[in-house]
């Protein structure tokens, strides 16, 4: 594996791993949910396609490789669809979080 | 045409899945058939999106997901968080259904705004910052998914 | 390179138990959920990264069990309604 590849992968991978941590670190600090939707939705996102990207040259058929990029397709829309409905729901209050 | 389409499309991402192996479409065969079936009557009434319009839209899509996270993660480091959460509303021009669900979790993933709720055509978008008017970034938005699927949009009636 | 991408599991690990703050404090339901679905991101990104330092390419099917349940959790959670609640 040439050097350049690796640190590429490296880079890529470390990056990743920040945006989790940052993820994490906005799911505790921010105020309110919908912030904490904005944090999870994007920096988790973000963090796994990297770390996916990262991931690629060291698999070992592209087989694979297709199926992680699959991975991340799936956490994506479960993810932005998934903040939707959570943000859907504490707005219209017909959960049971908004009764005092 | 459209049939053979969906199942060539499901029948690629079962091998993905599943690799080679001949025993697995014991599994994959009624699997591949019953997703057919199940995205047909689902997408009953939205035009099927095209691949190469498709691809146009990923490097959008890559960018402004790129952004998006970068844009959250800065304002969670700052130690005073440069946040001013509010609502907006927006009215979708969109019709069919599948460019409407890709409208809504693109949004999420626009910096700063996140799909909320939806009554009729009309979005609520939580912004981390209130205070811009994002109506200009989810026309540009709506118009890039309006392209995917092929639909043509009637020029914003402002109220 | 398979130190490095599990010297990064572990970093991830990290983040993971302190996301469990976000689990245990809430303070409604949907804050927790979140705290969960974060727990699973951040799981998937783990087992892809020790499947490739251990060589182990099931561990990406663990991964896209993860990724589907997920999904499955966050729609089931959000269809839960006041009225059918059980009494505390």
């Amino acid at each position: 594996m040439s050097l350049l590849l690796t640190l590429f992968s490296v880079l890529s991978i470390a990056l990743g791993a920040f945006f989790f941590l940052v993820g994490t670190l906005g799911l505790i600090r921010l105020p309110d949910l919908f912030s904490r939707l904005h944090a999870l939705t994007k920096t988790d996102n973000l963090g796994l396609g990297l770390v996916i990207l990262g991931l690629l040259p060291w698999l070992p058929d592209p087989f694979t490789a297709l199926k992680l990029v699959l991975i991340w397709l799936l956490v994506l829309l479960a993810g932005a669809t998934g903040s939707h409905l959570i943000a859907k729901r504490a707005l219209r209050g017909d959960g049971e979080d908004l009764t005092p | 045409m459209a049939i053979a389409r969906r199942l060539l499309v499901f029948f690629g991402v079962w091998i993905i899945l599943a690799g080679w192996d001949p025993v697995s479409w014991v599994i994959g065969l009624p699997a591949v058939l019953f997703a057919s079936w199940v995205y047909g009557r689902l997408a009953e009434d939205s035009a099927a999106p095209g691949f190469r319009r498709m691809f146009a839209f990923l490097p959008f899509f890559l960018r402004e997901s790129f952004r998006g996270g970068a844009d959250v993660a800065r304002r969670i480091l700052r130690p005073r968080m440069r946040i001013k959460p509010g609502f907006q509303t927006y009215r979708m021009r969109l019709s069919q259904p599948a460019a409407r669900v890709l409208f809504l979790d693109c949004i999420s993933l626009l910096p700063g705004s996140l799909s909320a709720d939806r009554h009729q055509d009309v979005i609520h978008v939580h912004l981390l910052d209130a205070s811009l008017d994002v109506t200009p970034e989810l026309a540009d938005l709506e118009r890039r998914v309006a392209a995917i699927f092929g639909e043509r949009l009637e020029p914003h009636a402002y109220v | 390179m398979s130190d490095f991408l599990i010297a990064t599991a572990l970093v991830l690990l990290l983040s993971m138990t302190a996301g469990l703050i976000r689990v245990v404090v809430g303070p409604t339901p949907a804050d927790r959920m979140m705290g969960a679905q974060l727990l699973g991101t951040t799981g998937i990104a783990v087992l892809l990264l020790l499947g490739v330092a251990f060589e182990l390419p099931a561990l990406a099917d663990v991964a896209l069990i993860f990724a589907l349940l997920a999904a499955v959790a966050v729609s089931a959670f959000t269809r839960r309604r006041l009225d059918r609640e059980p009494d505390a």
